[in-house]
């Protein structure tokens, strides 16, 4: 009883901090700038899990649907699987690259839900004011997950500018780069057994993203 | 005495280097890793040991000690550092943030029990972590390149120099290096080691795991000396090349402060 106030209290904190970044963020007032893209997104997912979190924690399908819905359609994941491929990339038909970027979006989905419900009661996000002017090519969000022992654990994401908006392509945590990592593993890998190996690997759950 | 002007020496031969590396830039190389050869030997080493040695020892810690007396554990280290951190934040002329250490050692010193409790970080009192590898990169010798130490891990000739030195500055440390205590280092490398037991999974899953621990070590210094902030991966030069590095370099061979 006791542990689900404190938790309601913290997500009300949680809320407040993501209102108080909006705030911030009042260089761009459409709302469609990168930052208020990360600060609405999580907004939304965090307050649905809490609101049902019993269901969720139950169901992790039905988790994975949500971060789908909520959080894949501000990634552009064809543009990340193609800076991941690389040269790599070239001679696999486009259909390839498609399948390995689902491969890729399932796979990190899956991730990111197990630790959507890992995030514990005392844990908050805070998503920092833009710094610098908005870059087409590469802006940079960058927000902290406050730990337990109070510590801060770095996340930002790389935005760029899309026919459709600002689409994020990269994940940077604690200055490790999903994209420079994930490449270095697969462009060998592709060379050395190819795309469909890769592919199936993914979608097994035996090549996941380290980070 | 005697070692008093050890450490001097190591500090001399810091400057010369940090001087020879201040007069070019190595940037354009995505991984600085030359010594690959004897690197993937070392590491292919220090991963045996861990698996026959380390490792089970330290599941036996992690096991042993409940969540809360490891995080007194880690904090107790971690406050040893303070001394570290604060000299190089000197050395790197940032007072402020120096002064936010020498107040968080003091606090948790006394009132934190030797440390085992971070009653700083409640406080709000910023924490940071600075060390002689972070000051020379500061000083102008930023690109240093990829070298795994036997035993220490993942490391840069540039870090392995700063962390030889930092040793002497660490009050705990200072006292090993006088009496010769080895055990220290001992807990030490064991709590540390505890920290990334979870980590164990990906590593063993990865397609070529020297490359996946240099990558996420090499990515996660750069970011430790430009304080959060450092240069975004050249994305464009991705999307047209997806060379190995290890061509990548033979291509662009440059003159080199460390040959």
């Amino acid at each position: 009883m006791i542990a689900r106030t404190l938790r309601n209290t913290a997500k009300t904190l949680l809320l407040a901090c993501f209102v108080l970044s909006c705030g911030n963020a009042m260089a761009v007032p459409d709302g469609n700038d990168p930052v208020s893209l990360v600060v609405n997104g999580m907004t939304g997912l965090f307050k649905e899990v809490d609101d049902n979190l019993a269901k969720y924690e139950s169901d992790p399908a039905a988790l994975q649907a949500l971060v789908m819905k909520d959080l894949v359609p501000m990634l552009d994941t064809n543009y990340s699987a193609r800076l991941i491929l690389g040269r790599a990339g070239r001679d696999i038909p486009p259909e390839k690259v498609q399948a390995f970027s689902d491969a890729m979006v399932n796979m990190l989905v899956s991730r990111y839900s197990y630790g959507l419900l890992q995030l514990h009661s005392t844990e908050l996000v805070k998503v920092l004011p833009q710094k610098g002017p908005l870059n087409d090519k590469l802006t940079r969000v960058r927000s902290r997950v406050v730990l337990p022992d109070g510590g801060e654990a770095p996340i930002d994401y790389a935005f760029h500018m899309t026919a459709d908006g600002w689409k994020a392509f990269d994940l940077i945590v604690e200055g490790i780069s999903y994209v420079t990592t994930f490449r270095n593993q697969i462009v060998p890998e592709v060379q050395a057994n190819g795309i469909d190996s890769v592919i199936e690997r993914l979608t097994t759950g035996e090549l996941q993203l380290a980070e | 005495m005697r070692k008093t002007s050890k450490f001097i020496t190591v500090l001399i031969y810091a400057l010369l280097l940090a001087a020879c590396a201040g007069t070019q830039s190595r940037h354009t190389d995505p991984v600085n890793d030359p010594w690959e050869g004897f690197n993937r030997k070392a590491f292919a080493f220090n991963d045996t040991m861990d698996r026959k040695v380390l490792r089970p020892v330290a599941v036996g810690y992690d096991k042993a000690m409940p969540e809360p007396l490891q995080r007194g554990v880690g904090n107790f280290f971690r406050n040893l550092d303070a001394p570290v951190t604060f000299i190089n934040l000197l050395l790197q002329g940032e007072f402020e943030k120096s002064a936010d250490t020498f107040g968080r050692f003091l606090l948790n010193s006394t009132i934190g029990l030797l440390g085992f409790f971070d009653l700083a970080t409640k406080a709000g009192v910023p924490y940071h972590d600075e060390d002689l590898g972070q000051t020379l990169a500061a000083w102008g010798y930023k690109d240093s390149r990829y070298l795994v130490l036997p035993v220490f891990g993942p490391s840069t000739p540039r870090d392995g120099v700063g962390r030889y030195a930092d040793s002497f500055i660490n009050p705990v440390g200072l006292q090993i290096h006088i009496q010769e205590h080895w055990g220290y280092w001992l807990v030490r490398g064991i709590d540390f080691r505890a920290q990334f037991l979870s980590r164990d999974g990906e590593l063993g899953d990865a397609y070529d795991p020297y490359v996946l621990m240099r990558d996420v070590w090499m990515q996660n210094r750069a970011f430790q000396i430009y304080d959060g902030d450092p240069p975004a991966a050249d994305y464009d030069l991705f999307l047209e090349d997806a060379f190995l590095n290890h061509r990548y370099l033979e291509v662009d061979k440059k003159p080199d402060p460390e040959q």
